[in-house]
């Protein structure tokens, strides 16, 4: 099912991968905190962090028009920790053996996305865009919270996701007000 | 003689490294390692007691639910602190939906593919497929249309040469034996399952408020504002709602997985042979039916030495012997300190040394239940049951032993099960489908319970904590999806002191210990058959049986980037 052809409106997923204890693995999570936080969407926009589902993936992508997934990601090139990057699913693609193609490498998660993407096509009901939000990761190292480039580079990556939506005509609009942050892995003890 | 060494093991969640020699086409010795470093737990010394579930739910991306229960009860049980029946059924009826979710993902999406042979779909006769799927089974996934649209789907797949996430199956391996048709059922049901994982993440949702990493829980029982009246809480629609997507999910796991589970036993006989390995078994009571938990659904109790007429129950929660037996030791982990310690006394102080095979070679330590290995999981679940007298786990593990027969007699020789027959490699995939054929029916009897006591007026589900100003220590249990798992806390006003999780993986995948005894993979590895060392298909069936989940027995992920598992013959 795909925008253009369903009734209701389009399914639209905006997903964070990480592990908030693991410092800048957890970026994918703060990433769509903040989005939360700072932009406004219409009930058709799930907003999730799901943390590092492994192959549980699946279910949060069934049936859905375009995914976003943010998360810590390791591009081909060299790139400085803090870098954004942004890809489309062939981007992404499973290497076959014999492939020359360069591709980026999400953190740990990477098998559980290629996977369960594989999986739902096969079943026919994969999402029909998917955008990966990368940034990269200065350490992912216990209960080390996030560094000041990934930070620095979070607000950029949530516009940047705000962008993407935009123009896929999808309405998300920034609050006058942002709401609470509900960051409760960076503060108190550890 | 051969030794192999596959690392990591795929199809896991996390990373775990198996050792065998193999000597005549068997395996002599094994070795289980855990390639990641543990530690999550420090994080929780010095935290709020009443947050820790909330971070403790941190620990594995996919047991969320369970840590952030057992961390809950380990609280209130130090506490001594009661919770409301409402919060009892609704945290039963969260801990059952997870658990469903969890068991289909293992059969279909972790391991299925250990048995089925998807490059021989194309040949077989989705006519006969069909009329042989509905000789055992009402599922209405089963028809004719359905199969042949999911033998294109394969044929196409096939047909492109990019078999992608398929691409590293042992196809055409000699232990592969399902015929053409049984392997177009069983990857039909692989591909419907996903509809049904969902089903069941949406109904941890409706109670949860959020999943994965539910949000309604509070030491003292849950944050679900139950008003029969008013539109914004807990109420007859969230009642009815859950109903249908219970009355949606069940009939998936109780007419299409546990069939086949049935299918696949019956079409490996020889599994039920092999890979018995460590035969004490420990499973822990839950789904308590009352607000002070004195009655299970679930019973635990523990069986030694295969014997299923020793087993010794274990009542509560409370259950003194349960606490002074379990000690961990760290002989053969990458950590400091020597013996065996409580968990409530325990450290995570690394000693990393590389593999050692006679030293240390894994970052899981070695629990014992007084000094000796213990295997958890659906099988140890079953077993107790089988062996109390339960009389729903009676019911569907003879319906799971009568349909194997009927299966076998539509073929070759008879074929009868027997309890004893569990203790396998094939037993524990057996058992853990038909623990998701009780779920199932606890499931309806659980939304019964909450039904029943909101409609008697009862709107409770919440009892506020007291920190006492001494020290107090507790233990939070639960019959977590890959078996047993405990939380030990000790809390000192307020604040937790310290926190170890003694996790179903950790007992399984357990190490040697000081006197050199070996943990449960390691033990069925024995005389497992390998035909062809460059592939050790065999083995992989064996350890995907347990259903590993390292990422919580062994902590910090290796972030060096994707790996294609690497099988070395040395």
């Amino acid at each position: 099912m795909n925008a253009s052809t369903a009734s209701h409106p389009p399914r639209i997923a905006v997903v964070g991968l990480g592990n908030v204890l693991l410092g800048d693995d957890g970026f994918g999570p703060l990433a769509v905190e903040m989005f939360r936080r700072l932009y406004e969407c219409d009930s058709n926009v799930e907003i999730l962090d799901l943390g590092t589902p492994g192959l549980d993936l699946a279910p949060y992508l069934y049936d859905t028009d375009l995914v976003v997934i943010a998360d810590a990601i390791y591009p081909p090139e060299d790139e400085k920790p803090g870098t954004l990057c942004v890809y489309c699913e062939n981007d992404l693609a499973f290497s076959e053996a014999g492939s020359s193609h360069a591709q980026p490498r999400l953190t740990s998660h990477d098998p559980g996305v290629q996977e369960s993407l594989a999986q739902l096509r096969l079943a026919g009901h994969a999402p029909s865009e998917v955008i990966v939000v990368g940034v990269v990761p200065e350490s992912c190292g216990l209960g080390k919270g996030i560094s000041l480039s990934v930070l620095n580079t979070c607000l950029v990556a949530v516009d940047t996701i705000a962008r993407l939506l935009v123009a896929r005509s999808i309405d998300c609009r920034k609050r006058h007000d942002p709401v609470p942050r509900t960051l409760w892995w960076q503060s108190g003890s550890a | 003689m051969a030794r192999i060494s596959i690392d990591p093991v795929t199809r896991i969640e996390g990373h775990l490294r198996i050792d065998v020699e193999v000597d005549g086409g068997k395996v002599q010795k094994a070795w289980a390692s855990c390639t990641m470093w543990r530690g999550l737990e420090t994080i929780l010394r010095g935290r709020d007691a009443r947050e820790g579930w909330v971070f403790a739910q941190r620990f594995c991306g996919v047991c969320t639910t369970v840590h952030a229960i057992a961390s809950v009860r380990a609280v209130e049980d130090a506490l001594q602190l009661e919770i409301p029946a409402n919060a009892q059924y609704i945290r039963n009826l969260i801990l059952i939906a997870h658990a469903l979710h969890d068991h289909i993902v293992h059969f279909y999406h972790l391991s299925v593919l250990d048995w089925v042979d998807i490059t021989t779909i194309p040949k077989a006769d989705p006519t006969r497929a069909a009329s042989i799927a509905e000789g055992f089974s009402n599922w209405p996934g089963n028809s004719r249309r359905e199969l042949e649209a999911v033998q294109n789907k394969v044929k196409g797949l096939i047909g492109s040469g990019q078999l992608g996430i398929f691409s590293h199956g042992y196809w055409g391996h000699p232990a592969m034996r399902l015929s053409p048709e049984l392997n177009l059922i069983l990857f039909a049901h692989y591909l419907q399952a996903l509809e049904f994982q969902r089903k069941s993440c949406q109904i941890v949702g409706v109670l949860g408020g959020k999943t994965p990493h539910i949000q309604n829980l509070a030491v003292g029982g849950v944050m679900n504002a139950i008003n029969l009246n008013s539109l914004a809480t807990f109420n007859m629609d969230r009642l009815g709602m859950l109903q249908s997507l219970l009355q949606e999910l069940i009939p998936f796991v109780q007419q299409a997985y546990f069939v086949d589970a049935c299918l696949l036993s019956a079409s490996y006989p020889e599994w039920f042979r092999y890979g018995r390995g460590v035969a004490n078994y420990l499973a822990v009571p839950d789904l308590p039916t009352d607000a002070k938990a004195t009655q299970f659904d679930l019973p635990g109790g523990l069986i030694m030495k295969g014997d299923l007429a020793s087993v010794r129950p274990i009542q509560n929660w409370r259950d003194q012997a349960f606490r002074s037996a379990v000690a961990e030791d760290v002989t053969h982990a990458w950590y400091k300190g020597e013996g065996a310690q409580t968990p409530w006394k325990g450290e995570t102080d690394p000693d990393y040394t590389d593999f050692q095979a006679d030293k240390k070679y894994t970052w899981v330590k070695a629990p014992r239940y007084n000094g000796q290995p213990i295997q958890v999981g659906p099988l140890a679940n079953v077993l107790v049951g089988y062996a109390s007298g339960h009389a729903l786990t009676r019911k569907w593990t003879d319906t799971a032993f009568k349909t194997v027969s009927s299966v076998r007699a539509s073929g070759a020789t008879s074929f009868n099960l027997t309890p004893e027959d569990l203790q396998s490699t094939m037993g524990r995939y057996l058992a853990r489908a038909i623990r998701s054929a009780m779920l199932s029916d606890l499931a309806l009897q659980h939304w019964q319970l909450l039904a029943d006591n909101i409609l008697k007026g009862d709107d409770t589900t919440f009892n506020p904590p007291q920190f006492p100003a001494h020290e107090c220590e507790g233990v939070g249990m639960h019959e977590a999806p890959r078996g047993a798992l405990s939380h030990w806390v000790i809390i000192d006003k307020g604040s937790f002191t310290n926190y170890q999780a003694v996790v179903p993986t950790t007992w399984n995948a357990s190490p040697r210990d000081e006197k050199g005894v070996a943990g449960p993979y390691e033990t069925s590895l024995i005389a497992n058959p390998v035909v062809d060392p460059a592939k050790p298909l065999e083995v992989l069936r064996t350890v995907h049986s347990f259903d590993p989940c390292m990422a919580c027995a062994c902590h910090t992920l290796d972030i060096s980037g994707r790996e294609i598992a690497r099988v070395k013959v040395l």
